[in-house]
């Protein structure tokens, strides 16, 4: 979820490489990023942000194994105590017939699930617009954002100046 | 360090493990019963799995260089390497053909003249399955292969000389490529079912030979990981990164979840269907090699699997080490299961009863005869070498193994280990997931 009703002082980079020699810096000051926003995913800038790896795929995990479980049991239910009904001439209870079913509920669950779930996590959804600092971090600009209350204003243009930020702006989210 | 330097260490050891490869190869045929069966199917199986690791490598090879994939530029002399092994796979291959002339060996039903005249089937398969066809696609297909792994092999030697900013070779190297690719893919279908699938003359599958290739595949994947954490362990290729290994490692994890998808393609549709002449492939193989069976299912998807389904272990050498050591002795399992139970009931067919020619080696004779003439009966007891992979079959295949290790390393001594000129070594070497 983003957080809401912040002041950020933001400077504005033309390049992914100055982005992250940027962000590299500002680790070393010790300076605490708020966020960093750029129009596409940029390589290597998760590991220099210090951004622990999603466990995304944990959750991932548990509904594939939910969606397995649902339709392997699901079916041995139904076609060995509910209505069991002979087909072809096999046992009720056909593990290879139910193989493709339990692969479909498998990827379905997985991927609705993980689908849900990222978009709770950040908050997103139908009807929800998030806040954004400025128009052209969806086109060619990379963003590195402060939170003012914790940097002071002196330091932060320093700082931009500094990595050579093209444009140093503030807004209120 | 840009040329691989074979120490005498390792020379000796390859050696030696192909004295012994020949030693259980020779211990087996010494032991053998009268149509040397055991023998036969060995020199088969081991010839056809690692003759496909490397027709795999060239294909996988040819697929980069059509693709514009840039990825694996950095190694490719590794799978340049692997191609070298079809020629002693050609040889090899020449001698089946040669045994199945001369009738050494009485592995391929439809290779006995007096089967095929009383036979129904087999007379109707006889246009494909017949001694002219096995020519082709053993030494007339291999021939091809190799002709135009040789023509991009030397192709990308010249171009670490010779090469220059139009890229000239690769572009010519590109037309090879893009042309081998779909003989490949046919002539693979021809040469699996020539090679494994008419074991069992009287059945077929339309999916057999995806299902071959695929393990092939696998396998090919899982040596070049093995072939690559070796050299790097050695000091060779420092920069072939955990970015690459994990690519290689992803095909691993991806293309086992794709051979699952295809043995299981082929065994569901035999099992809804339930007609008797398809089914026999896979009753004969639950019923009297239940372990492997089942065995080849863990190995080659439940394990690799789970193992691998997590990112880092696709990143960590050991993890992703053992799952390809594993992964290859699986796929070797599996054709191990696609290859001997077709060739005994051919033996026991045609051998009638199968006697010890010294009354000595009991094992392997009652072997042949009692699992082909009660196969479809009752679960036989398991015999090393027929029912299960004996010890000397084990050492069989590590013979094998060496002489395709000896092969790749003298290979990979003949060339610059990391090309130069390659339009795509930057993109390489550079290479980022």
């Amino acid at each position: 979820m983003v957080e809401r009703n912040k002041d950020l002082i933001f400077g504005l980079y033309d390049d992914e490489t100055e982005l992250i020699s940027a962000v590299k810096q500002a680790k070393e000051k010790h300076l605490d990023i708020f966020d960093v926003f750029s129009p596409f995913p940029v390589h290597g800038l998760d590991p220099v942000l210090g951004l622990e790896e999603s466990r995304l795929h944990v959750a991932g995990f548990i509904y594939g194994a939910l969606g397995t479980l649902t339709a392997f049991l699901g079916m041995t239910w139904i076609f060995t105590k509910d209505w069991p009904i002979i087909f072809g001439g096999k046992p009720h209870w056909s593990v290879p017939a139910f193989i493709p079913i339990t692969f479909e509920l498998t990827v379905l669950f997985a991927a609705v699930g993980m689908t849900v779930t990222f978009y709770i996590i950040n908050g997103l959804g139908p009807g929800v617009t998030n806040p954004y600092l400025h128009d052209r971090i969806t086109d060619d600009k990379f963003c590195i954002a402060f939170d003012s209350h914790h940097i002071s204003e002196s330091d932060a243009k320093a700082f931009f100046k500094a990595t050579g930020a093209s444009e140093v702006g503030a807004k209120h989210i | 360090m840009n040329t691989y330097v074979v120490s005498n260490k390792q020379r000796n050891l390859l050696l030696s493990g192909i004295v012994l490869g020949i030693a259980c190869l020779g211990w087996v045929y010494v032991n053998d019963d009268a149509t040397h069966t055991r023998f036969w199917t060995n020199f088969l199986h081991n010839t056809v799995f690692f003759t496909g690791i490397s027709f795999m490598a060239v294909f996988f090879y040819s697929i980069c260089v059509t693709a514009w994939a840039g990825w694996s530029s950095l190694f490719k002399r590794v799978w340049e390497a692997f191609g070298m092994f079809l020629i002693v796979g050609i040889i090899l291959m020449f001698i089946v053909f040669l045994g199945a002339k001369f009738e050494w060996h009485h592995l391929y039903h439809w290779a006995d003249q007096a089967s095929v005249a009383d036979d129904k089937i087999l007379k109707g398969k006889s246009g494909f399955l017949n001694l002219t066809w096995f020519f082709i696609s053993s030494v007339v297909v291999t021939g091809v292969w190799f002709f135009f792994y040789w023509r991009m092999r030397s192709l990308s030697i010249r171009e670490d000389k010779e090469g220059d900013p139009s890229f000239k070779l690769h572009h010519r190297q590109r037309v090879w490529a893009a042309a081998f690719l779909p003989l490949a893919g046919f002539t693979l279908t021809l040469v699996i079912w020539q090679w494994v699938m008419s074991l069992d003359a009287h059945w077929y599958s339309t999916l057999f030979a995806w299902y071959c290739g695929a393990s092939l595949f696998v396998s090919m994947i899982a040596m070049t990981i093995l072939v690559l954490v070796y050299l790097k362990g050695k000091g060779y290729y420092e920069n072939v990164s955990t970015e690459h290994i994990h690519d290689l490692g992803k095909f691993l994890f991806g293309f086992s979840i794709f051979w699952t998808y295809l043995w299981f393609s082929q065994y569901m549709l035999i099992w809804y269907a339930n007609i008797g002449e398809e089914t026999v492939y896979f009753k004969e193989r639950v019923m009297n090699y239940p372990v492997l069976f089942y065995t080849n299912l863990v190995m080659n998807f439940v394990l690799p699997f789970f193992i691998l389904m997590r990112n880092d272990t696709k990143r960590k050498f050991g993890s992703l080490s053992f799952v390809a050591l594993l992964v290859i002795f699986g796929h070797w399992i599996d054709y191990f299961l696609m290859i001997k139970p077709g060739a005994l009931h051919t033996a026991h067919a045609l051998g009638g009863a199968v006697h010890d020619h010294d009354g000595h080696g009991h094992d392997a004779g009652h072997g042949v005869a009692e699992t082909a003439g009660h196969a479809t009966e009752h679960v036989s007891t398991f015999v090393s070498g027929f029912t299960l992979p004996g010890f000397l079959e084990i050492g069989t295949f590590i013979g094998f193994l060496c002489l395709f290790l000896f092969i790749i390393y003298t290979v990979l001594s003949k060339s610059r280990l990391v090309p130069v000129n390659d339009p795509y070594i930057t993109e390489s070497l550079n290479h980022h997931v």
